[in-house]
């Protein structure tokens, strides 16, 4: 008994151990040789623990972007008050999210095998992201939760949402993609249906975005690393000018923390630390996802006959590429507009962090084209920013305080903001 | 040798290249380790072949690995034929 309560304790109990166990055992699945199983296993375990060093480095930088914004708003001081933070969240829940993660995949497999909703849901950086968003607000409603309710409540929803979301969005990803192979399976799918509304209502189907030539060298786009660094690097300067401008006495006190070293030049460094944070995060997930989903699609292709893939957002890029820089534009520009109102009115700063705008409003761009041509690419582009932009401010302040605000201002997004309250409700019920 | 799979965020995209390439590499009866990664991590790594879409591909021009370019990500029969075109050439 007491080898069964250790097993629980250290290695249920240990996320990055837990990780590594659910690797194992899917490689094991795929008749991998010891080699293989040697290095994917060790990959899953060490990617899991690079997650918390990145997450630190992105609530530095974070931590230096707020006050400076509030200064240049004139807004009172308001800190993101006491939070837990991806790292230490991930220490206490990270195993009920992974275990969660898995049995969500495993109800979403049942449902497709069983059900007509055929979607396996691939996407696994957005599974993690969401699940991880989820469990951080039950636990800011209700408290300390038992991790065994907690993982079989995220695991339902989780299960539920892989296989409708899908399911949604397929009639239009009919009409984009010309057939019916491929699923979107994409937090990015309510933004996507609203703009394929919009779109419908207010766009001009006759002028397809694809018509029109969009001038080379907007390559760089596709480089998330490049985009971040550089939007992040905007509103920086932005707000180092304007505070050495203002010079007023808070101005003062952050402009004394760049020390010797010039603000701007401070200023500068802090939104390129801001995406590399980003850049190791993401190398973390890499490495543990690039395990699981594999084995999660070797179990799938052999209980599902007749399954189709839900897979990442840019599938839909190579359909109408332009639609995906004027998406693009809609959204950016929608950003910059609610920056400014949300901290005129309501007072939180907005972190447009490119990861959320781009590839989310690139794929409303897509969709919105689909029904409404260049208008509906836009307004889809500027109402996944008017989403991602009063949901952070949602999420952020009422969702999850107390848990992952840090991961909600750069890894939370549409749906998520979307089903937030939804989620809430059904903790308050349930647990 | 070593073949990288290559989209903008190097998350699920540039993954599921990976498995279809990883299909391919059987198929086609070779020994290669696949990655996934994203465009600007795999400028910067040691690679005989870096498969990728068209966009991608001029930002990693001068890599000394070959580059393949691949529209459709799914459609295993591209893949295939454009890697035995580069393994060939």
């Amino acid at each position: 008994m007491s080898s069964i309560m250790w097993m629980v304790e250290n290695v249920f109990g240990t996320p990055a151990i837990l990780l590594g166990f659910i690797v194992f055992v899917g490689l094991l699945l795929q008749k991998k040789n010891v080699s293989q199983l040697m290095s994917g296993t060790f990959k899953a375990v060490i990617g899991f623990l690079v997650i918390g060093a990145g997450s630190g480095v992105i609530v530095d930088a974070l931590m230096v972007f707020q006050p400076m914004w509030k200064e240049v708003f004139g807004l009172e001081a308001e800190s993101l008050g006491e939070f837990m933070g991806q790292d230490s969240f991930n220490a206490q829940y990270g195993s009920a999210v992974a275990l969660a993660m898995t049995l969500g995949f495993l109800i979403n497999v049942l449902l497709a095998r069983f059900t007509r909703f055929k979607f396996i849901y691939l996407t696994g950086h957005m599974m993690f992201w969401t699940t991880t968003i989820f469990a951080g607000i039950v636990v800011h409603t209700v408290g300390d939760v038992s991790p065994t309710k907690l993982v079989i409540f995220l695991a339902v929803i989780m299960g539920l949402y892989w296989t409708l979301q899908p399911a949604l969005t397929q009639p239009f990803m009919r009409k984009i993609t010309g057939n019916d192979n491929i699923a979107l399976g994409h937090t990015s799918a309510s933004v996507a249906l609203l703009g394929a509304l919009a779109g419908k209502y207010a766009g001009n189907k006759d002028n397809d975005s694809e018509k029109i030539k969009v001038p080379k060298g907007l390559e760089f786009l596709r480089d998330s690393n490049v985009i971040t660094a550089l939007t992040m690097g905007v509103l920086f300067l932005v707000g180092a000018i304007i505070l050495i401008a203002k010079g007023t006495p808070g101005a003062e006190e952050l402009m004394a923390q760049s020390g010797e070293q010039s603000f701007i030049i401070y200023a500068i460094i802090q939104s390129f630390m801001f995406a590399g944070g980003i850049a190791i995060v993401l190398m973390g997930v890499r490495m543990f996802i690039g395990e699981i989903v594999p084995a999660f699609n070797g179990i799938a292709t052999k209980l599902v006959p007749g399954a189709k893939p839900a897979l990442d957002s840019p599938v839909v890029f190579p359909y109408a590429p332009n639609a995906v820089i004027l998406g693009f534009l809609g959204a950016f520009f929608g950003s910059l507009l609610w920056l400014v109102v949300i901290g005129n009115t309501v007072s939180y700063i907005f972190v447009p962090t490119m990861i959320v705008i781009f590839f989310h409003s690139a794929t409303a761009g897509v969709f919105g084209n689909a029904t409404g041509g260049v208008r509906g690419a836009l307004l889809a582009g500027f109402i996944t920013s008017t989403v991602v932009s009063w949901g952070q401010y949602i999420m952020v302040n009422a969702l999850l305080s107390s848990t992952v605000p840090d991961t909600a201002m750069w890894a939370a997004d549409s749906d998520m903001f979307i089903l937030g309250p939804i989620i809430k409700f059904l903790a308050q019920l349930f647990f | 040798m070593k073949i990288l799979a290559v989209c903008g965020l190097g998350q699920g995209t540039s993954l599921i290249l990976r498995m279809n390439v990883e299909n391919v590499v059987k198929e086609l009866e070779l020994e290669a380790d696949v990655e996934h990664t994203d465009v600007s991590s795999a400028s910067g790594m040691p690679a005989d072949y870096i498969i990728t879409s068209a966009e991608l591909a001029e930002s990693l021009t001068g890599h000394e690995g070959t580059v393949v370019i691949v529209n459709n990500y799914f459609d295993t029969n591209e893949i295939k034929a454009a890697l035995s075109e580069a393994l060939h050439s």
